[in-house]
């Protein structure tokens, strides 16, 4: 036991000294937000505005209302041509336009016609959904007068009935909430269990490598040896929360103490206002529980990978392939468990051990026992200790036989039966 | 007493019998080679020495108790033949990590690697990394950090590969001087000359099995084969078939002889005199211990060839 502590400390003094590890610390919440925001913005950005030729055949469209619309929705710019169209339809880029549209002489009283976006380049439907939708809106405008609809009438008409789901057993569990927690709890596990976990593939590479394993293995068992690592590396995963949720808290206390009104106060309190707003202590405990569980139960099996390959990268690539994929399947799962957190998929999804650290995690924000009853977390817990158990047994007698062994890289069948052989 | 006693020790993989009945004894204080070609089962018998394996059979008596891995590997001092250190970790930090994993405290091992890193002039590596490090210097420290917890068996595999004679003939004297204060030490090479130099006492093991077991000295008595060289005066003429010995070669001035079945080196000289020759020299010829090593594992394949296993 002595022995073990001993390695968790080197382990997790050498990663934490690392000037990696404290700009990863800093980096991620950055990378994090810029992902998310960049995106939107590029977005927002990317959309072209289009320059329109409007050619009417039908008499509808006046000047008047398309300049209304112009002035509101500056997202595209819709021109009527008046007089000889001809000239437009030639050569629509001399006249100063994208493209045109023609509108045949329709009757406004029949159903909804197909027009064509006549232009010598291709637009995506993202271009020219603008345009579709400025024209709508005018052609709206256009029925209504004919039908001699007034605003009050509009707004009646415009009135919808929406369906919200609420959950009345656990009034905490609200729906939109939840889906964000469950989102980016799913989504935090996943990036821990990819990043930590080929962290510890590369740690027992490394021993590998430099050929110290088997100096060690000269003092301690291959499974002190391996469990040490994972340890160690699990607490470097722990410090960098505690540092992030460290960051946040910092955040939110100076600027209430600056009284500053900026981005970041406001965030930091709207999220207080869902951490009060669901049920934070039973989150954050399985939270906790299924990122160490998950981490046992995934890192185990990238260290047997790592004790299996030699010092080439991509062998360990093609090995760890399996085990990426579950990562990799279970965060389309949780996809799925979110929009229907009841639905069979996510139940099962969420007591399978390789899929339960993420899918569960997904449907917990929605309300215990609400959506997840008490025994399906119980179940899911007890068969992911169970599961983590016996991958952590699995990978210690592959690692006994694989970090001794060098040469040809072994297949998947191979250290199965490693696995099962005597000492 | 002997340090260590291997009793019937077996191990088999599943296509080879890498060590097929093997016992033997080491005592106190002795420096013992352990030989034997590429793929003998040096390194699976000495695994299990150290607690890496578990034997399939047979016993190890080490320190006059049955070997209990877990808490005897304290005492033992292994440097493998796959060496190596955490290339990215500081020298310091590596001997005290490698000592308190041998179970020596904190302040125990500061004491001891100050005392190893002052009589190898290695004080000023503190704070250096493993891989600034010339690749002798990686192998001082390695040794530094096999025999710091003052283990009673060290178990060196080949330690004077990629050693200068410099820092090879440091190595050895502090074997020299670790046996004297009482350590044991197995000395695992196919380098004969140096087990010439250093072992007391050597086995030799081929194919899984001990095929030579004695002290220096009566293994080379063991397969000596009578033969003498004599420095003479003037060159030897024709031999009557009344003299007690053939000529085996000669060089220069000086003859190998092999003396014949049932006759002495005694004899020898008396013919010799008889004959009115003036020797100026006379000595054994002992075979080196390349040569019975060779004399006894050629013929067989130096790769061990799958042996089936009807398990």
């Amino acid at each position: 036991m002595k022995k073990i502590w001993i390695i968790i400390k080197r382990e997790y003094l050498t990663r934490v000294r690392k000037k990696t590890f404290i700009i990863s610390t800093l980096l991620f919440p950055l990378l994090y937000m810029g992902l998310i925001f960049g995106m939107g913005f590029i977005a927002e950005n990317s959309k072209q505005s289009l320059h329109v030729a409007l050619i009417d055949s039908s008499g509808y469209f006046t000047s008047d209302l398309i300049g209304q619309q112009n002035l509101s929705d500056k997202s595209s710019d819709i021109t009527l041509v008046k007089g000889d169209p001809a000239p437009v339809i030639a050569d629509h880029k001399a006249a100063g336009y994208d493209g045109y549209l023609v509108i045949p002489a329709l009757n406004w009283k029949e159903g909804s016609d197909s027009l064509l976006f006549k232009a010598n380049k291709s637009y995506g439907s993202g271009s020219t959904a603008a345009v579709e939708a400025k024209l709508n809106r005018i052609w709206l405008e256009i029925k209504n007068d004919s039908l001699q609809i007034d605003s009050l009438k509009q707004r009646i008409l415009n009135k919808h009935l929406s369906v919200t789901p609420k959950n009345i057993q656990d009034e905490k569990a609200n729906v939109k909430t939840a889906e964000g927690i469950g989102y980016v709890a799913g989504f935090l596990i996943y990036f821990i269990l990819l990043i930590y976990g080929s962290q510890v593939m590369m740690g027992v590479m490394e021993e590998k490598t430099s050929r110290i394993a088997e100096v060690i293995v000269s003092s301690v068992k291959p499974f002190q040896m391996m469990l040490g690592k994972i340890l160690g590396i699990g607490l470097v995963a722990l410090t960098q929360f505690f540092l992030w949720i460290a960051f946040v808290l910092i955040v939110y206390n100076v600027s209430i103490a600056s009284g500053s009104s900026g981005m970041a106060t406001e965030m930091v309190g709207s999220m207080q206002k869902i951490f009060t707003s669901v049920n934070m202590p039973l989150i954050l405990f399985c939270f906790g529980f299924y990122f160490l569980a998950g981490f046992f139960f995934y890192s185990s099996l990238y260290g047997a990978i790592g004790s299996a390959v030699n010092e080439d990268m991509r062998e360990a690539q093609s090995l760890s392939f399996p085990i990426t994929m579950l990562v990799i399947i279970s965060i389309a799962m949780m996809s799925a468990a979110i929009s229907d957190p009841t639905g069979p998929l996510a139940v099962w999804g969420s007591i399978i051990p390789f899929s339960s650290p993420i899918v569960m995690m997904a449907r917990v924000p929605f309300g215990v026992p609400g959506t997840v009853p008490w025994w399906q977390l119980g179940l899911s817990m007890g068969l992911l200790v169970l599961g983590f158990i016996i991958t952590v047994w699995f990978a210690g007698k592959i690692y006994r036989t694989g970090i001794l062994m060098y040469g040809k890289k072994p297949t998947w069948k191979e250290m199965i039966r490693w696995a099962f052989r005597k000492n | 007493m002997p340090i260590l006693e291997l009793q019937n020790l077996k191990k088999y993989f599943a296509t080879q019998k890498a060590v097929d009945d093997i016992s033997l004894s080491v005592e106190k204080g002795q420096i013992f080679g352990l030989l034997g070609p590429n793929g003998a089962g040096k390194t699976t018998l000495i695994r299990m020495i150290t607690g890496i394996f578990y034997p399939d059979e047979g016993d190890i008596i080490f320190d006059g108790k049955q070997f209990d891995p877990v808490n005897d590997v304290g005492y033992i001092g292994y440097m493998p033949e796959e060496r190596g250190l955490y290339k990215k970790m500081k020298i310091g930090e590596q001997a005290m990590y490698l000592a308190q994993l041998k179970g020596l405290s904190h302040s125990e091992a500061m004491a001891k690697i100050k005392k190893w890193f002052i009589r190898f002039e290695m004080e000023s590596w503190w704070n250096k990394k493993v891989e600034d490090l010339s690749k002798g210097m990686g192998q001082k420290l390695q040794f530094v950090t096999t025999v710091l917890h003052e283990p009673k068996l060290i178990i060196l595999d080949e330690p004077f590969s990629g050693l200068d004679p410099v820092n090879s003939n440091l190595i050895k004297d502090e074997i020299f001087q670790l046996a004297q204060s009482g350590s044991t030490i197995i000395f695992s090479t196919h380098r004969m000359e140096q087990v010439e130099e250093i072992c007391n006492h050597i086995v030799l093991v081929n194919k899984g099995k001990k095929i030579l077991d004695g002290t220096v000295k009566q293994v080379k008595q063991d397969y000596k084969e009578n033969l003498f060289r004599i420095g003479l005066s003037q060159p030897l003429q024709e031999l009557s078939a009344l003299a007690p010995f053939e000529l085996a070669g000669h060089q220069d001035d000086s003859h190998v002889i092999k003396i014949k079945e049932g006759r002495s080196p005694n004899d020898v000289l008396r013919f010799l005199l008889d004959q009115g020759l003036s020797i100026h020299s006379f000595n054994e010829l002992l075979p080196s211990l390349n040569d019975i090593f060779i004399r006894l594992v050629e013929g067989t394949p130096t790769a061990r060839q799958f042996q089936a296993m009807n398990a």
